[in-house]
């Protein structure tokens, strides 16, 4: 129900992190009690990516345990 | 920390009314996520407070070149909220106050049965209440005319509260040592089970109205609640409601959580949750400053 909210912290987490550099790949780390829905997160994503230093990367989901909701890591986009 | 939730509008606004001087604050103003907000990323092994593992895979490769590389982050999307929630919890602690999360759906009878508790308790335990709705103050004003004093929290489109809003609602409301602090969160069964407010505790109330297959259908919520509250007992008989059946489900999704069974209106089943709620109270302003 607040997928939309949570990828929004998602974003910008890792565009502030980023720091202006174009981003490939984001990895989120979810345990099966976080109360979050993959399908929704994927589905938000690329609408709230777009315009920043995300937009066209992928986001790819890792098994983790409990109540985990991490962000794990990010690719950069290789310099042109 | 997300502003807002997936069903919101961005222009949507937070506010904080003082029904006692009428006095309103803007405690966001169509808060999108932003990078302003200052969160903590330079932590890259943050953990948070959880207890799990996080195997680090050191067979994913961490390239640190300049191109293609793959930055760690670890970090808890969820940390500014769980910060700022541990900061509250500190406080509350630190002052003796009992603070409980009050969880429901809609309509199942948390705002009368805070009216109900505040008239009982007076004399008894001092309580103050921060209630959470979308929109109107009605049930601040409801808690005030029941003797207490309240602080409104509307969240616009928002389904839940955050942990800011409660440390914001908390220095105007500035609870006594000793007393009760209870933070009536927005009606609804599944948001608010994720966001840490730095309460003591959960309390999840259900109504004989809603039916006895609620905890099954809404598992994260009951699971999170160390106590469930069956209101609405007086109602029972008019909708066939199965009470051991309902015991039996809340059971099966938390075997630990302790229960009640009241009815707000009638008074009947009120005394065990009164006395429980005293206890806990004298409990924390025990362990003040311990």
């Amino acid at each position: 129900m607040h997928e939309l909210g949570l990828t929004r912290n998602v974003v910008s987490i890792v565009a502030e992190h980023a720091g202006g550099r174009k981003v490939r790949r984001v990895r989120l780390a979810i345990g099966p009690l976080a109360c979050v829905e993959r399908r929704a997160l994927s589905f938000c994503f690329d609408l709230v990516a777009e315009g920043t230093v995300l937009a066209g990367a992928s986001l790819e989901f890792l098994e983790a345990e409990g109540d985990t909701f991490l962000i794990k890591d990010y690719e950069l986009e290789e310099a042109a | 920390m997300c502003g807002t939730c997936g069903c919101s509008d961005p222009a949507n606004a937070v506010t904080l009314t003082d029904p006692d001087s009428g006095e309103q604050s803007l405690l966001r103003q169509g808060a999108i996520a932003g990078g302003a907000e200052g969160h903590h990323h330079h932590h890259h092994h943050e953990h948070g407070h959880h207890d799990h593992d996080h195997g680090h895979d050191h067979d994913v490769p961490h390239v640190h070149g300049p191109n293609g590389e793959v930055v760690t982050l670890e970090q808890a999307v969820l940390a500014k909220n769980d910060q700022i929630a541990l900061r509250n919890r500190g406080w509350f602690e630190g002052r003796g106050v009992l603070a409980l999360n009050l969880v429901s759906s809609p309509g199942a009878g948390k705002t009368t049965l805070l009216e109900r508790t505040i008239r009982e308790l007076a004399g008894r335990v001092e309580i103050a209440v921060i209630e959470g709705d979308q929109m109107t103050a009605k049930d601040a004003e409801r808690i005030r005319a029941a003797g207490a004093r309240a602080i409104q929290i509307n969240t616009g489109a928002g389904c839940h509260l955050e942990a800011d809003m409660v440390a914001e609602a908390v220095r105007k409301l500035d609870p006594a040592p000793g007393s009760i602090l209870m933070i009536e969160n927005v009606g609804n069964l599944v948001c608010p089970a994720m966001f840490d407010l730095g309460e003591r505790m959960k309390v999840a109330v259900i109504s004989t109205t809603e039916g006895e297959d609620k905890p099954l259908k809404y598992p994260h919520m009951f699971r999170a609640a160390e106590v469930v509250i069956i209101n609405k007992l007086d109602l029972a008989p008019h909708v066939d409601f199965d009470q051991e059946l309902c015991r039996a489900n809340i059971r099966e999704v938390n075997p630990d959580a302790r229960l009640f069974a009241l009815s707000a209106r009638s008074g009947e089943g009120l005394e065990d949750w009164l006395d429980f709620l005293a206890g806990e109270g004298r409990a924390a302003s025990l362990r003040e400053g311990a």
